[in-house]
């Protein structure tokens, strides 16, 4: 990585805290966090159980709203943004990759890719839509339909439809947490390249010290906090961490 | 987005074929009905007949007329009825597919134009389905009519090429109008939703609900304050209509707010069903009302008209008998073809009332326009009709009814306004006359509401019926059998009670007529409901038997679970038709002063356990049929 100014992070939450329910039993799932994701560059968020990581994505990729602070994608602030808003940076800005895959059962595979680009109101180009079944290796298995593909498959599927929009961000929750460990090596590598070859710019949640190995980065949670990051994280480090932190 | 619609379509067929289902038989049934209530208006009356079965055949007409427009009122009210609480049904069944949608980049406006090009292509391919489903049915219909002689022999409708419009065009409506409400829901579905297991986990009581809830069941009050229960009595038709004045906006208050009766009965069951099984059976009645509710709604729709409609007529049947036989102060009733054959010479006899019905016409004018319409009345001869009858003179004086005369109870609508010394213009035996009112009687229900003056006897009236009264010394049998002599001779009692009974078979007939071919539709609505409440409910059967539970006690839980569904259903269909009946038994205390209530039991009882059964089948056979994949495999898949 060569460059001269610093680009803008892909993603940045300025004292974000997420209060749920009321005041009695209110719940601090996020507590002040100040976090910036590099653009470019793929990190992973990592903590225990109840640590607010899901909160945390959900919360930056403008799925839930936030109860104080600011979000920010790119440099759009999403904080308050209308619903209307929010669909327009869903359909242009970000992907989604979750663990269950969340593929639309009625359409095959080369449909689902396509359907962003249909909801947007853009005409699927299939060449494009080809290229990007291509790319996570499933081009054979176009014309199936979800429950006729295998749990990484299915997978990839929902990476590629992330993908055909060309989203500035990446958000994956537990992307491998349905999968084998062979299906879960595959995946990780697919979202490797793409973070290598066309520096796509990913936030991952991950339990799995592997997965937040693969990444560029680790940013760890407890109690709504961040209480560390890694960079360059081996699988023994994170681990490691982890366990200090559970402790 | 109509090829997503498609697509979907195609997937979920299960659940679409019920939606289907529901708009091809709503079609057929109002397209039916249609047909045959233009038919009756537009029937021909043929050349060439005399103008007195000219007369009768087109009063025939008219009253197959009036008789369909309450039929066709019906099946439409039903079908929408029924149409859009299922299409609400299949698209709350879907939140979470939708969330999904939504996350991936849908609008709301695009979520909603989903939903509803969906329910253009399902109302589009059930009102084709109904169009064609609604000729046998409009033969049955006919057939119907024909055997109860409820239309003139012959009755023939024939088709009308302008129907496949009206047909296609309201079923694209109403199945639009169904998902219209349920469309703006679902489009505020919010995208995290598809990342929650249970996507249903939706507040089910929305403001919508509360509000379309709370504002008919004030509207079902008010028209209960105003009409039924007001001090003013009501025409014996507005009565008789009370069950659409009073169930209908119940019924539509009542499928709005019955979530909030699920968790009610739920506990009820809970009592009564002990044990882990039991816990596990009102723990899933309650975790999801709004589907327990939708399962429920077309049985509280089946069980209202049923009873309301049925204890209506009934009660109005009841209170017509008493009527009659407090009314009738005599002893014996001879039937003979003479007008006088001399009843009042025989031995024991102290007074003897002649009666004939006979039909008249009165005259109607408003502006340029003239028309006739049929009454009955009753040709009496004043003294002794009050001598053998308790009459109640409002205005004037019995004792007038000679010449042109006639006295009126004011018991449907226009003669309400009548008074004493009016003249009416009329037609008797094909010429017009002119006739007094000479007494303005009390209201009635059983009839006559018209007693004429003996000077108006056409001479070929008859049969007449002779009420007699006996000394309080004289033997009934004996007498009875000398007045056996002049024709045939009844107790006053078995008089009263023969007309009842023909009353009764007439009520049978109607409500047959009016309910058969619409409460049929709702009791294929209920096994529709019930098939697509299971649709949902692989996984979650697959989770309970993961966790332990046998196949059989899986599908044993889905029918007792179902049972108290069909008691939400009876229940809040019964609380419909109460307020109904209820309100015709202050009618008629109003109208009579007479207090009345009747319950067909035997009706409801039979209705009951045949819906009962008719769900515990169906809900055994889903479930068991849902339960057939292995359940590891369900568990984990996501589709």
């Amino acid at each position: 990585m060569n460059h001269t100014a610093p680009p803008p992070p892909a993603v940045r939450l300025d004292g974000v805290t997420r209060v749920y329910g009321a005041h009695g039993t209110a719940v601090r799932a996020l507590d002040g966090v100040d976090l910036a994701f590099p653009a470019g560059s793929w990190t992973a968020v990592m903590g225990p159980s109840g640590s607010g990581k899901s909160t945390l994505l959900h919360c930056a990729a403008g799925l839930e709203r936030v109860t104080s602070g600011q979000v920010w994608i790119g440099e759009e602030e999403i904080t308050d943004a209308s619903d209307d808003h929010l669909t327009r940076l869903r359909r242009t800005e970000v992907g989604f990759a979750f663990q269950a895959f969340n593929l639309i059962g009625a359409l095959t595979a080369e449909q689902n890719v396509a359907l962003p680009l249909r909801l947007a109101g853009r005409k699927p180009d299939r060449r494009e839509v080809h290229r990007v079944l291509d790319a996570v290796g499933l081009a054979e298995r176009r014309r199936h339909r979800p429950r006729e593909l295998s749990g990484g498959q299915q997978q990839r599927v929902a990476i590629a439809r992330a993908m055909v929009t060309r989203p500035a961000v990446l958000f994956a929750d537990e992307p491998t947490g349905a999968l084998d460990t062979k299906a879960a090596k595959d995946v990780l590598a697919l979202m490797r390249s793409m973070v290598d070859d066309h520096g796509q710019s990913t936030v991952m949640v991950t339990h799995d010290p592997a997965a937040a190995a693969s990444a560029d980065r680790v940013v760890f949670l407890k109690d709504g906090r961040v209480i560390d990051t890694l960079d360059g994280p081996s699988t023994a480090d994170v681990a490691d961490r982890l366990a200090r932190l559970e402790a | 987005m109509l090829l997503l619609a498609w697509h979907t379509f195609r997937d979920r067929w299960q659940v679409f074929a019920g939606a289907v289902l529901t708009v091809c038989l709503g079609v057929a049934l109002v397209q039916s009905s249609l047909l045959a209530l233009v038919a009756a208006a537009t029937a021909p009356i043929p050349p060439g007949l005399s103008e007195e079965a000219a007369l009768a055949l087109s009063w025939a007409y008219d009253g197959a007329m009036t008789l369909l427009s309450l039929v066709l009122g019906l099946a439409s009210f039903v079908a929408v009825f029924i149409v859009s609480s299922t299409f609400g049904f299949a698209v709350a069944q879907r939140r979470g597919e939708l969330a999904l949608l939504r996350m991936t980049g849908a609008g709301r406006g695009q979520v909603r134009r989903l939903l509803v090009g969906e329910a253009i292509l399902l109302g589009f391919i059930g009102s084709v389905l109904g169009i064609a489903v609604g000729l046998p049915v409009l033969r049955l219909q006919v057939w119907l009519l024909d055997r109860f002689e409820l239309a003139p022999p012959g009755f023939d409708v024939p088709w009308r090429p302008w129907i496949l419009v009206v047909s296609i065009g309201s079923g694209v409506l109403i199945a639009v109008l169904g998902v219209l409400a349920a469309s703006w829901r679902a489009s505020r579905v919010r995208p995290l939703e598809a990342l929650r297991d249970s996507g249903s986990a939706s507040r089910v009581m929305t403001a919508s609900r509360w509000t379309i809830g709370l504002v008919f069941l004030c509207g079902a009050a008010v028209l209960f304050a105003l009409f039924p229960a007001g001090s003013a009595p009501q025409p014996v038709w507005f009565v008789q209509i009370t069950p659409f004045l009073v169930s209908v906006p119940l019924i539509i208050g009542f499928s709005a707010l019955a979530p909030l009766l699920v968790p009610l009965v739920g506990g009820l069951f809970g009592l009564v069903m002990r044990g882990r099984l039991g816990e596990f059976t009102v723990a899933n009645l309650r975790s999801d009302a709004r589907r327990s509710a939708s399962t429920a709604a077309p049985i509280m729709v089946l069980v209202a008209f049923t009873a309301s409609i049925g204890g209506t007529l009934v009660t109005m049947n009841e209170a017509a008998r008493q009527e009659q036989s407090a009314a009738v102060d005599g002893d014996l009733v001879v039937t003979t073809a003479d007008r006088d054959p001399g009843v009042s010479q025989v031995d024991g006899v102290t007074a003897v009332s002649a009666e004939a019905e006979i039909m008249f016409e009165l005259r109607f004018t408003v502006y340029e326009d003239t028309w006739y319409e049929p009454r009955f009345g009753l040709v009496v001869d004043p003294e002794a009709y009050a001598q053998t009858h308790a009459v109640e003179v409002v205005e004037g004086d019995l004792a007038d009814l000679t010449g042109p005369a006639v006295a009126v109870s004011p018991s449907e609508g226009t003669e309400r306004e009548w008074r004493v010394g009016d003249v009416l213009p009329a037609r008797l035996d094909g010429e017009d006359v002119e006739v007094r009112i000479a007494a303005v009687l009390a209201p009635t229900v059983a009839g006559p509401n018209f007693l004429l003056s003996p000077d108006l006897a056409p001479p070929e009236a008859g049969p007449w019926q002779h009420v007699v009264q006996l000394d309080s010394g004289a033997d009934a049998d004996v007498a009875a059998w000398r007045l056996s002599e002049f024709g045939e001779v009844a107790t006053v009692e078995a008089w009263v009670d023969r007309a009842a009974a023909e009353k009764e078979r007439l009520t049978r007939d109607l409500m047959i007529v009016l309910l058969g071919l619409t409460m049929l539709y709702t009791v294929i609505a209920i096994v529709n409901a019930v098939v697509i409440a299971a649709s949902g409910r692989r996984r979650e059967f697959a989770a309970a038997r993961v966790t332990g539970l046998t196949r059989g006690q899986v599908v044993r839980s889905a029918v007792a679970e179902s049972q108290a569904v069909v008691l939400i259903g009876l229940l809040l269909g019964g609380l419909a038709a109460s307020a109904s009946v209820l309100g015709v038994s202050i009618a008629i205390r109003n109208l009579i002063g007479l207090n009345v209530i009747e319950v067909p039991w035997p009706l409801l009882i039979a209705l009951a356990a045949g819906t009962a059964v008719v769900v515990a089948v169906t809900s055994a056979v889903t479930a068991w049929s849902a339960t057939r994949t292995p359940p590891i495999r369900l568990v984990g898949a996501r589709e």
